[in-house]
């Protein structure tokens, strides 16, 4: 199943950078709602998730050529761009007028699980986290916090940031397969 | 390099979940092309993670579809101006979007400096503007009134006096015009040359008849700056005039020590 995926992906891709209507039209159908959840788990608000979410297409449709399957898989290039252009939008004015903001200057708290935006795909899996290690993956991932950022605020090295970060990625990877 | 320890350190999640440095990044691309078994465990960590995301989608808004289709349209009508390199995993990097706003953000900055400049220029010029007018007023006022003291002057019924200096004052002089004339026979002063008077006094012209004094008024020595003539107090009949120097407000009669000018008509 895999060797006919990456096959798909292929052609996918080959079609995408002839700016193939089809072939895109293809793309959203599969991958548009995969892409809005981590969207909407990163801005909280779905009239902002669909903003994000049609940025993010823009964005494929313009970038496809610099996409390099060596790299990695066509979704998580798709992914890094949505997660991108999520963070971008919640670093703007007007978003963080009309939104709670986590302050991250020091004490932090720990917001409740809110329905429809924390109890699906990433964020459930990192509620079986420590509650440590979800802190540190929803500032560094769904907040985009840099690891600098995330120590100064928290009065931790960096270097105990770094390996809390990847100690806590790895359960993660356990928590997906 | 153990490579079985690098794939389990959190780098390859952290790579895929774009959470690195630009370093770690480098350094992870060249050596998933030097290690295949990397480059697999990263593929396997990339699909678990494209696997379960799909399985917890979240369908967006119908009418989204077609809005996107719409901005595609119109984007493809245009050139694109962004053509940013971007690696497989794209990381936060100043893209031509920020360049441009950077480059928008320092033009506003430069202009909104021109323009306080640009203010402040022209609320100087105003000033300055404002100043020029009312001296051009101030001038174009006093040339009109020594025309009309000229003018006056030249009025056939004017008789005039010259002053001439007392030994007290040899240089001194003043020129008495009377408008005998006019029903109120007017009394103008031209000040010539007379000291300028120590502080307290003022001087006093005086109208002489039948080797009385009459009093005639005080007088300041600035009002040579805007008049010709100084316009005095009216006599009916004089036969000479003099000028004295009064305490300040002026006498009743005239310190005869301090005559400074006298002439007869």
């Amino acid at each position: 199943m895999s060797t006919q995926l990456t096959y798909e992906e292929r052609d996918l891709v080959a079609a995408l950078r002839q700016k193939d209507d089809q072939a895109f039209g293809y793309l959203y159908e599969h991958y548009a709602g995969a892409l809005h959840g981590v969207i909407k788990q990163v801005v909280g608000d779905a009239e902002l998730g669909n903003d994000v979410l049609q940025e993010t297409f823009v964005n494929i449709w313009r970038r496809i050529d610099s996409y390099d399957e060596s790299k990695g898989r066509l979704f998580t290039w798709m992914l890094n761009i949505a997660r991108n252009a999520a963070i971008d939008k919640t670093r703007s004015k007007g978003f963080q007028q009309s939104q709670r903001q986590i302050p991250l200057d020091g004490e932090v708290v720990q917001p409740s699980v809110r329905p429809g935006i924390d109890d699906f795909g990433l964020k459930r899996l990192i509620l079986k986290l420590k509650d440590e290690q979800r802190l540190l993956i929803d500032l560094s991932y769904f907040q985009g916090y840099t690891h600098e950022q995330i120590a100064t605020a928290l009065h931790i090295p960096l270097g105990t940031v770094k390996t809390r970060i990847r100690s806590a990625l790895t359960q993660l990877r356990v928590l997906l397969s | 390099m153990n490579i079985k320890e690098y794939i389990s350190s959190g780098i390859i999640e952290s790579y895929v979940l774009g959470l690195v440095s630009d370093t770690e990044r480098d350094e992870f691309e060249a050596l998933c092309a030097q290690y295949p078994e990397i480059a697999s465990a990263r593929n396997a960590f990339e699909a678990a993670l494209e696997e379960q995301l799909l399985r917890d989608a979240v369908a967006p808004s119908p009418q989204l579809r077609q809005q996107v289709q719409e901005k595609l349209a119109n984007i493809s009508a245009v050139p694109a101006i962004d053509s940013a390199e971007e690696s497989g995993t794209p990381v936060r990097r100043m893209g031509a979007w920020r360049w441009l706003a950077a480059a928008s953000l320092i033009l506003l900055a430069v202009a909104s400096y021109m323009l306080v400049n640009s203010h402040n220029k022209y609320n100087e010029l105003a000033a300055e503007n404002h100043s020029l007018r009312n001296q051009l007023e101030q001038s174009s006022n006093q040339l009109a009134a020594m025309q009309q003291d000229a003018q006056m002057l030249q009025s056939p019924g004017m008789k005039m006096a010259a002053l001439k200096g007392t030994p007290h004052a040899p240089q001194a002089l003043a020129t008495i015009y009377w408008d005998t004339a006019s029903n109120r026979k007017d009394v103008y002063l031209m000040i010539n040359n007379l000291p300028q008077p120590p502080s307290g006094k003022q001087y006093q012209l005086w109208a002489l008849l039948d080797g009385k004094p009459i009093d005639l008024g005080v007088f300041d020595m600035n009002v040579r700056q805007t008049r010709l003539l100084v316009k005095m107090q009216n006599v009916q009949k004089a036969q000479a005039f003099a000028i004295t120097l009064e305490p300040n407000g002026g006498s009743h009669s005239p310190t005869m020590d301090d005559m400074y000018v006298q002439g007869a008509l």
